[in-house]
């Protein structure tokens, strides 16, 4: 008994964390008008686009601020980021803890983004 | 009553074709650009405008092997589309331009395009009354060569496009909007295909410059890259192009050399049997990939799913196998 609920409780936090992560999510406008956004599905998934055009596509894993993903691009290298929520968590950005792919870390740690509500 | 009807319809019909005549003002540098773009005022003798080669109805491409100039003169490389720039740079086949501002203005003075030295085209446009008249509006200044590409620049980057069955399915998350075999094509695409290793971004390219191996210093002889940038590895170099809308902007390479992309993915599949002899081929295509029929119609239905709305109904957006004759 005092396993399951362990095990509950262990499932209920993750859920809570990923939660935070689930949805769309911005940065402004660029000086050339461009906005990049990801979308983090329940599913693990997430989609990734710039004014509105789908350009990466992978699978995450989001447990302990810590995001483990892989997509599309970068010959299917892993990346691992931790994310930093501000702004009552409406805000976010990555902080690289270890990308081999040099374009993509330089591209994830200029970014900050909003929720899209 | 009926004959006040018919009189009102009239009246209608030719206030509405009085409209259409109407040579509606631009009011902004996009919609003087737009103006600029379709006007033949800008080649030698006033018979080719850049829509001449970059037709709107084929997302702004060509589809001749290799576009007309003036006196029907033929260049040596396929009009690429002139659509979803914003994010691209640089341009041309061998990237010889580094802004789009710079590329608006090359074509106009290229012997086999519109052969005008810009001098005169400016003088042109300082002639024209109405010419004159928007600049002034919309720049504050006569026509000169920097507003000009100004305005050609502005009204490209309008021409983005992002409402294709594959953005449906990606951003908006509708997994009806493409079939099971385009899903599969974009597991091709990214795994046993290797397209995205190239063609990966909003616009599907990194903007690199790659040898697919179509120079061999003889019959394909474009040395491409290497004229601009003077060195050696830019051999048989070319700009890889934008995926977007890719069905309706055949044919296809620097030089218009396939008709379908059918035959591109056949190509790529084995390029050693369309061109043996290559010079400086990029290794990611040493080997051949070893697609079955299956999996290159997969791959060619993922390539159509990337058409805009604007397209996906023209008979050019369909498969070779599915359009009327």
């Amino acid at each position: 008994m005092k396993t399951v609920f362990i095990a509950m409780t262990i499932l209920m936090l993750l859920s809570f964390a990923t939660d935070r992560l689930i949805g769309r999510w911005e940065t402004k406008p660029s000086e050339n008008g461009n906005v990049t956004g990801v979308v983090f599905k329940p599913d693990s998934s997430f989609e990734g686009y710039v004014n509105r055009k789908p350009f990466v596509s992978g699978k995450f894993v989001f447990h302990d601020s810590i995001f483990t993903f892989t997509d599309n691009g970068c010959d299917g290298k892993q990346g691992i980021y931790k994310i930093v929520f501000f702004s009552n968590g409406d805000s976010l950005r990555f902080v690289p803890i270890n990308d081999s792919c040099a374009q993509r870390r330089e591209g994830m740690s200029r970014l900050i983004m909003g929720r899209v509500k | 009553m009926k004959q006040y009807s018919i009189y009102g319809i009239a009246g209608i019909a030719t206030v509405l074709i009085a409209l259409s005549f109407t040579n509606i003002e631009p009011g902004n540098k996009a919609e003087l650009g737009k103006l600029l773009f379709f006007d033949p005022i800008l080649s030698k003798d006033k018979t080719i405008s850049c829509a001449s080669c970059h037709k709107p109805e084929f997302a702004f491409a060509d589809t001749a092997t290799v576009s007309k100039g003036v006196e029907g003169k033929r260049g040596t490389r396929n009009s690429p589309t002139a659509m979803n720039v914003m994010l691209r740079r640089p341009f041309f086949w061998d990237g010889r331009a580094k802004t789009l501002e710079e590329q608006a203005l090359a074509p106009i003075e290229n012997p086999v395009e519109m052969n005008l030295p810009l001098d005169s085209a400016i003088q042109r446009l300082q002639i024209s009354r109405a010419y004159r008249d928007y600049f002034k509006r919309i720049f504050d200044s006569e026509p000169s060569k920097e507003t000009v590409a100004a305005a050609i620049a502005a009204f490209e980057r309008t021409l983005e496009t992002s409402d294709s069955p594959f953005d449906k399915w990606k951003f908006y998350d509708d997994s009806n909007a493409v079939s099971a075999t385009v899903k599969k094509g974009f597991e091709i695409f990214n795994g046993k295909g290797k397209c995205s290793k190239c063609h990966f971004g909003a616009d599907f390219t990194q903007n690199d410059f790659r040898n697919i191996g179509l120079f061999n210093g003889k019959n394909l002889n474009d040395s491409g890259r290497i004229i601009v940038s003077g060195r050696k590895e830019d051999l048989g170099k070319f700009k890889t192009p934008s995926l977007r809308n890719v069905s309706v902007t055949g044919p296809y390479m620097h030089n218009g050399m396939f008709k379908t992309l059918k035959q591109v993915i056949d190509f790529y599949n084995e390029p050693e049997k369309a061109v043996s002899n290559s010079i400086n081929r990029d290794s990611l295509l040493a080997k051949p990939f070893g697609l079955t029929l299956k999996e290159k119609n997969e791959l060619e239905m993922f390539l159509f799913s990337l058409t805009d709305q604007k397209f996906v109904n023209t008979n050019a957006a369909k498969p070779v196998s599915f359009r009327k004759k």
